[in-house]
């Protein structure tokens, strides 16, 4: 067991405050229990049964001219290494210029606990290989090669400084993802997966039946011309252009240099009003961390509401900058990344997918997105891959399985041409960091620019 | 600490596994970054700990822990029990089981060449000469923000094996870049020197930043920042491409090192980062590329970020042809899955994020090797209308390796033998095989050098790797841009 109890961890980090000989001292010590198994075709391929700990200190020197600060961080617990630690942060700090926009640390708030969700914590392997026994069965039925993962992970944290701050809390997160694909090599697999911070709640059979389903139904792919498609997006693939937000765009430093979708947009009317994006850590089936990297209490920040885009989530350092609200959405300080929103929820709609798709004459219905990424920053204008099921939709109805294909597209552009939310959430990633709690969507003209053969 | 790795890899075989291997690791970083004069940016992480991994009837096993030098030996017995415990757990599900090459007991040493020791150059001189190069991209109205990175990385490992390896490390890299981000007009473009994404990183010591000249090079990438904010965008249509080598390194490492992994092949990374279309029916008989096109994987090369004494199974380095003459000639692998192309030795490509990751197969240094022709000549011998294009702004492939679209951060047009006007946001498309075989020329030896990238994401959870790609600039004839 790593994991500390809380009072462990809270004097682990107060001795290191009362050690340091800097001005103002912040401690972090962030915990992590993982247990993960990944599977191939011929069966589990690689596991994990580990943990780590992350303690970093925050050394700040106040002068005259500003503040002097630097981090350093530590793998261990060990007390010779954590004041190593110390000194290693003393003395980059002691280096650096002083920064007359820093600020003092701020003091003492109100952040309500929480502690891992057991059951979670403890997922052992063997239930991790009974998820895994179930989907290679029914891969093998359905002619299909499996590969995926199944993973348990919980975290703790917990911030300290000398001006009286302390917070803590934890996070736990379930997860359990199948790519099934035909054995014949005759289309693309079929993509599925689910998150949860409760491992009961992870459904492990519907994850089974949409990858396999998709899978099967994907076999020979029809080639169609890249255009612009009336297109819905399954959760996951909207994940993909959404994420991009949180990574870019969303932020106060991002605005500042004008490099963001919020320049000159900020309260315009140009998407559907239905259309409403929160960042929002307390999400009860998707918690973030209550409190940011600077022990700051994260507010829930309407991001797109009433068809416009709302104000950037901010830090200490950029609220004040800009005037407006420390929403408390800052990087561990100091850090070359200004504040993102880290928690993305877009709210459900009231269309069952069926509905979604039955408002299409002639389109897409796409599963997933890979690698996407970013091409400009003011339009947010992306480019990725179809992947893991994309299907003809004629006359209201999925028909055939057609080629991948790429897009370039602005979000800006295609979330204005949003005519359909889905009433179901799912908690989904991508292929880089981060997941956002999200429905499907129905857009128009989405545009494609090439095509692949499979 | 090597004591550590043989208790550990001991204590598996004492707990039942058949075979074992251990890594002890103690990572060093050094991280600073400055923005428009100010360090936004200090961090001394240091990480150290221990990761166990056994096979079992087949089936593999890990746990990994932190220590140090005081309680490694105390947590490496309950790893190892831990590891051959998931081992069984999950083992009963194997449909084959995973049998390694062979590969003999390996006992040596091996330091990374270091003129200069990073970590001992004073914080002083780091941050006068990050200050210095600050300073070269002052002057422009246009310019938003200036940043400055140096990045220090130190990597101790002590190895052990089932097989009898006893192997110690130490791989130094250092690395730095500055970026100078322009917005008018609407438009906000970024040049960065000497490439993207945080700079170049070169396995070596400070002497690696000091030959970069970052100051002589600031203003340069002010001013096309600047400029590039009224340049016209690159125009759409078929036209010839030369690529720089900075984004040939992307090139070749998406399009060449990730589709020939073998364990991608062999459908180990379909849960997350895809497949390959370089499939085994096609090893030896496919064009890749045009004759002119032979890529090298070298994980002996000087400078190289996987250039090392052994890998993480503990196989030694080597060198090895992926693309000759055009035609596709070979995988990178680990132990595990070389015998599925009927090899009896690892090319020695497995390796870990950190003591907390289990090895995967990864790129290594993969180098396009150099032609014969000099850069000037290039541009002599290219028709007006062709777009010389460089540095990376973004990319995206498909998860086979097939349909990519990447975007430079800036472009000049080829004009009377020369470069002309500059032309924003670049952005070519094409696939893997027909990208390749319309190279028609390569830059000579002198033109040639090495691009490191220091986060490669792969695995599922995700590991980041570092490896090199050398290149010199090269022409692509027939080549999609879009906009």
């Amino acid at each position: 067991m790593t994991l500390l109890s809380a009072d462990h961890a809270l004097e682990v980090c107060q001795a290191l405050v009362d050690a340091s000989p800097a001005d103002e001292t912040e401690v972090t010590l962030q915990s992590e229990e993982d247990r993960f198994a990944r599977f191939s075709p011929e069966g589990p391929s690689q596991n994990a049964d580990r943990e780590r700990h992350w303690l970093s200190i925050r050394a700040r020197l106040h002068t005259e001219a500003g503040w002097k600060e630097a981090r350093a961080t530590v793998g261990t617990l060990d007390e010779d290494d954590a004041r190593a630690a110390l000194g290693r942060a003393m003395a980059l700090a002691g280096a650096a210029a002083p920064d007359p926009d820093r600020l003092p640390l701020a003091g003492a708030v109100e952040i309500p606990g929480s502690a891992p969700h057991r059951p979670t914590q403890d997922h052992s392997f063997r239930e991790k290989a009974e998820w895994i026994e179930a989907a290679m069965s029914r891969c093998a039925q359905a002619e299909l090669a499996p590969a995926g993962l199944a993973r348990t992970t919980v975290y703790t944290r917990t911030l300290i400084n000398s001006a009286g701050r302390v917070a803590e809390g934890a996070l736990s997160r379930a997860h359990f993802s199948l790519t099934a694909s035909p054995t014949d090599g005759s289309g693309d697999a079929g993509v599925a997966e689910q998150t949860h911070c409760d491992v009961t709640r992870i459904d492990v059979d519907e994850v089974i039946s949409r990858a396999v389903d998709r899978g099967t139904r994907g076999r020979n792919p029809k080639p169609i011309p890249a255009q612009e498609y009336t297109v819905v997006l399954e959760p996951l693939a909207v994940s993909s252009l959404m994420l991009f937000l949180s990574y870019v765009g969303l932020g106060a430093e991002e605005l500042h240099l004008k490099a963001s979708p919020l320049v000159g947009r900020i309260g315009e009317r140009i998407f559907p009003e239905d259309l409403q994006l929160y960042d929002d850590a307390g999400h009860v089936d998707h918690p973030g961390w209550r409190f940011d990297g600077e022990g700051t209490p994260r507010s829930r920040v309407a991001l797109i509401s009433d068809g416009a885009f709302g104000l950037p989530v901010t830090d200490a350092r950029w609220a004040r900058t800009l005037d407006l609200p420390d929403t408390g959405h800052s990087a561990p300080q100091p850090n070359s990344k200004g504040p993102a929103p880290e928690n993305l929820v877009l709210a459900a709609g009231n269309e069952s997918m069926e509905q979604l798709i039955s408002g299409v004459d002639n389109g897409l219905l796409i599963s997933q997105f890979h690698y996407t990424n970013l091409m400009e920053p003011r339009d947010m204008i992306l480019t990725g891959m179809t992947r893991g099921g994309t299907f003809q939709i004629q006359g209201g109805k999925v028909t055939d399985s057609v080629c991948n294909l790429r897009f370039t597209q602005s979000l800006v552009e295609a979330l204005k041409q949003v005519t359909g939310i889905g009433r179901r959430q799912e908690i989904v990633g991508a292929l880089f960091d981060g997941e956002i709690v999200c429905p499907a969507l129905r857009l128009d003209g989405f545009r494609f620019t090439s095509t692949t053969e499979i | 600490m090597q004591a550590v790795a043989q208790l550990a890899v001991d204590e598996a075989l004492r707990a039942g596994a058949d075979y074992a291997d251990a890594r002890v690791q103690r990572l060093s970083l050094e991280e600073l970054a400055m923005r428009d004069g100010s360090l936004v940016g200090a961090d001394a992480p240091e990480s150290f700990g221990l990761g166990v991994r056994v096979l079992k009837n087949g089936a593999w096993g890990f746990a990994a822990a932190p220590g140090n030098h005081k309680d490694l030996a105390d947590v490496a017995p309950g790893l190892a029990r831990r590891s051959v415990k998931a081992a069984r757990d999950l083992g009963r599900l194997r449909r084959t089981p995973v049998e390694l090459v062979p590969q003999e007991g390996q006992v040596g040493e091996w330091y990374t060449p270091v003129e200069e020791d990073p970590f001992q150059v004073s914080l002083e001189e780091k941050l006068g000469l990050m200050r210095q190069a600050d300073e070269s991209m002052r002057g422009r109205d246009e310019i938003v923000s200036r940043v400055v990175n140096l990045s220090l990385r130190r990597e101790e490992q002590w190895q052990a094996s089932s097989d009898g390896a006893r192997l110690h490390q130490v791989l130094v890299r250092t690395g730095a870049g500055l970026a100078a981000k322009a917005s008018a007009h609407g438009v906000v473009e970024r040049r960065s020197y000497p490439a993207s994404f945080s700079g170049n990183q070169i396995s070596g010591g400070f002497e690696v930043v000091r030959a970069m000249d970052l100051p002589g090079n600031g203003g340069r990438m002010r001013d096309e920042a600047a400029d590039l904010c009224s340049a016209p965008l690159c125009p759409e249509g078929v036209r010839t491409l030369i690529l720089g080598g900075s984004q040939l390194c992307l090139q070749i490492h998406e399009s060449v090192g990730h589709p020939t992994e073998l364990d991608r092949v062999l459908g180990h990374e379909m849960d997350l980062a895809g497949a390959s279309f370089a499939t085994r029916n096609h090893l030896r008989t496919l064009d890749y590329g045009s004759s002119c096109v032979n890529l090298q994987a070298d994980s002996t090369l000087a400078g190289g970020l996987d250039t090392r004494g052994w890998d993480d199974d503990c196989v030694p380095s080597g060198s090895w042809p992926i693309v000759q003459a055009g035609v596709f000639k070979g995988y990178q692998t680990n132990r595990e899955v070389a015998s599925a192309v009927d090899e009896d030795k690892s090319r020695g490509c497995s390796r870990a994020e950190s003591w907390y990751d289990p090895p995967i197969v990864r790129i290594t240094n993969l180098s396009l090797q150099p032609g014969n022709m000099s850069f000037d000549d290039m541009l002599a011998d290219t028709e007006d209308g062709a777009i010389f294009a460089d540095s990376v702004r973004t990319w995206s492939i498909d998860q086979r390796r097939v349909n990519f679209q990447f975007t430079c951060e800036v472009a000049r047009e080829i004009q009377g033998g020369r470069l002309g006007r500059l032309l924003r946001r670049p952005t070519y498309q094409g696939n893997t095989t027909s990208f390749w075989g319309s190279c028609d020329a390569i830059c000579s030896p002198e033109h040639f050098h090495l691009w490191g990238i220091a986060t490669c994401g792969k695995g599922n959870p995700m590991q980041v790797a570092e490896m090199t790609h050398g290149a010199a600039p090269s022409r692509f004839r027939e080549i999609q841009f879009i906009q």
